[in-house]
């Protein structure tokens, strides 16, 4: 998949075209850009360094003979961050053969005024996932399996909703898609900071907290052990022991972590994967040495706790994967911290445009 | 032997020796023929100076006299040292070359005990003096390190997620939502999921700072 495909920009009065994005699809990519436009960009000199604010509306077609489920864009600009990049994903897709789909990329960029003469922003395509499961793309950013996993998701979800329509009619699938809204009003937001490498910047103490977790009766793999660091709104190192209980070998999985304050307060703070490979029976060890640092949002400060893990996600050898069950999401500690899932939110949106006749419809499609 | 010294001989001389310095004396005296002959000097001096009194003023108080002759000699002392202290050329006293010399040393040796405290520091908790420091210093000052971020990091809010390297930032926002759910993972990145307001689509920025 050679790249050969550069798509001509417009000329945009605000944005010289030196500092448009380059979009790069592969030769024979399932995808093609209809159109791109740049409406409201600009670059403006700011100190020593120049922002690129950069609004780009693409259209795409799907010139493949199946249907696409989701889409992950690449979006590079080593040239501000060398290590750094950043993906646009579209989950929960149903696009038919030659149909178009509108995908936008929203992109602020702080360059220096040094920069060289080329696109500071590339975009290009990471990979497809089509309604068959098949996958298309480089998968860089391991796209192919944060797809899948949404596809899975969204099957589990859409069955669930049709399930609820067919026992208990409209006025229950109503009910539940209401409660659905007030879950996603009530979940604690926060904002987080990441860091590279094991090191605490607080001046509090550093402590070792052990995890507990939570009991998925289905879950192909049981955390047995885990501990982390812990100083005042931050945690860091996680170190988790599971083990594999099914009878099939596993490749990749993902430990949900859920993080609880002094007053009480508990939400999903992040997820601790790990690529492994973990036959039927056997244990292992997995060590993060990141840190994650919880800033104050005006009122009290995060005071961290205690700590509960389980299994969000797990991928065996043959490339299928485990998800938890509606039953296991609705487990109480699970029902208040852990956000409903793509296609869940989509449904929602549908539901507050067009109504429940609107959301029956959708679900009716497919 | 030992010969008593001038004061003693003049006493000796007028006869106000104690009694016992007086027998000490006179026995050294008429051994001594150098002292016998000092002591038959003074009572000479002494006998001319009362055969010269008749020619002195009447009525000199003494006691006033001597206080007088302390008092000049001690003005004439003073005047000669101030005379003394303004002819004398200028002499700078240079207190800050020795002052310079003490803080050099004082530097080094602070240099050469800071060096090794933080090198034997074990690496963490250096990490943590520094950001300590740091906090103080910003606290103390109001300023923020420009470009000061050596570690790639990743924020993530409901409404931007963005990566930071040494002061370059790239961030991917979502002006067309009502607010998005944060999500992180410890293998290096940040995404932010929210349902697009115009089209209802779904969609999840990502970024990442690890090697994927």
């Amino acid at each position: 998949m050679r790249s050969s495909r550069f798509v001509a920009l417009a000329f945009l009065p605000v944005l010289s075209a030196a500092v448009l994005p380059k979009i790069d699809l592969p030769k024979d990519s399932p995808v093609t850009v209809v159109s791109a436009d740049f409406g409201d960009s600009n670059e403006t000199a700011r100190g020593g360094a120049m922002l690129l604010d950069l609004h780009a509306a693409l259209s795409l077609r799907n010139s493949s003979a199946r249907r696409i489920r989701g889409i992950t864009l690449l979006v590079m600009a080593q040239e501000a961050t060398p290590g750094g990049k950043g993906s646009v994903t579209y989950p929960s897709l149903d696009v038919g053969p030659q149909e178009t789909f509108p995908v936008r990329v929203d992109l602020r960029l702080l360059r220096p005024l040094q920069a060289s003469g080329g696109a500071p922003v590339q975009i290009g395509l990471d990979g497809i996932l089509f309604d068959d499961l098949s996958f298309y793309g480089p998968d860089k950013l391991n796209s192919r399996r944060t797809l899948i996993v949404s596809e899975f998701e969204a099957r589990r979800d859409r069955k669930y909703f049709k399930s609820l329509l067919a026992e208990g009619g409209q006025q229950k699938l109503q009910q539940a898609i209401v409660e659905s809204l007030a879950h996603q009003a009530d979940r604690p937001a926060f904002d987080v900071q990441v860091v590279r490498g094991g090191r605490a910047t607080n001046f509090e103490p550093e402590k070792q907290v052990q995890f507990a977790f939570l009991k998925l009766p289905d879950s192909p793999i049981e955390p047995t052990d885990g501990m982390a660091r812990i100083s005042g709104n931050e945690a860091r190192a996680p170190r988790l022991e599971v083990k594999n209980r099914s009878d099939r070998p596993i490749r990749y999985l993902e430990i949900g972590w859920i993080l609880q304050d002094h007053s009480g307060r508990e939400f999903l703070a992040g997820s601790v994967p790990a690529e492994l490979q973990l036959g039927p029976g056997q244990k292992s060890q997995i060590l993060e040495n990141s840190t994650l640092k919880f800033p104050q949002r005006g009122g009290q400060p995060l005071a961290i706790e205690g700590m509960t893990g389980f299994v969000s996600s797990v991928e065996y050898a043959d490339g299928s994967v485990w998800i938890p069950s509606r039953s296991d999401l609705g487990t109480p500690q699970l029902q208040r911290v852990a956000s409903p899932s793509d296609e869940e939110q989509r449904l929602v949106q549908i539901y507050r445009k067009r109504g429940i006749q609107g959301l029956i419809a959708e679900l009716n499609k497919f | 032997m030992k010969h008593p010294n001038e004061f003693q001989l003049a006493l000796f001389a007028g006869g106000d020796l104690g009694l016992w310095d007086r027998w000490q004396v006179r026995r050294h005296v008429s051994r001594c023929s150098h002292c016998d002959g000092e002591v038959t000097a003074l009572r000479t001096a002494s006998k001319q100076v009362r055969e010269a009194l008749p020619d002195l003023p009447k009525d000199i108080n003494w006691n006033r006299l001597a206080e007088e002759m302390t008092g000049n000699i001690r003005v004439g002392l003073a005047a000669g040292e101030a005379i003394a202290r303004f002819d004398r050329p200028v002499v700078r006293v240079r207190p800050a070359r020795l002052g310079l010399n003490a803080a050099l040393v004082l530097a080094c040796a602070t240099i050469v005990f800071v060096t090794a405290f933080w090198t034997s520091l074990p690496r963490e908790q250096a990490q943590h003096l520094s950001s300590a420091l740091g906090k103080i210093f910003t606290s103390q000052t109001g300023r923020h390190p420009a470009v000061a971020q050596d570690d790639v990091m990743l924020e993530a809010s409901s409404s931007s997620i963005e990566v930071k390297e040494n002061g370059r930032t790239m961030m991917l926002t979502h002006p067309r939502s009502d607010g998005g759910t944060v999500s992180i993972s410890m293998k290096g990145s940040a995404g932010v999921r929210y349902v697009d307001a115009d089209t209802g689509q779904v969609t999840i920025n990502k970024v990442y700072y690890a090697e994927q």
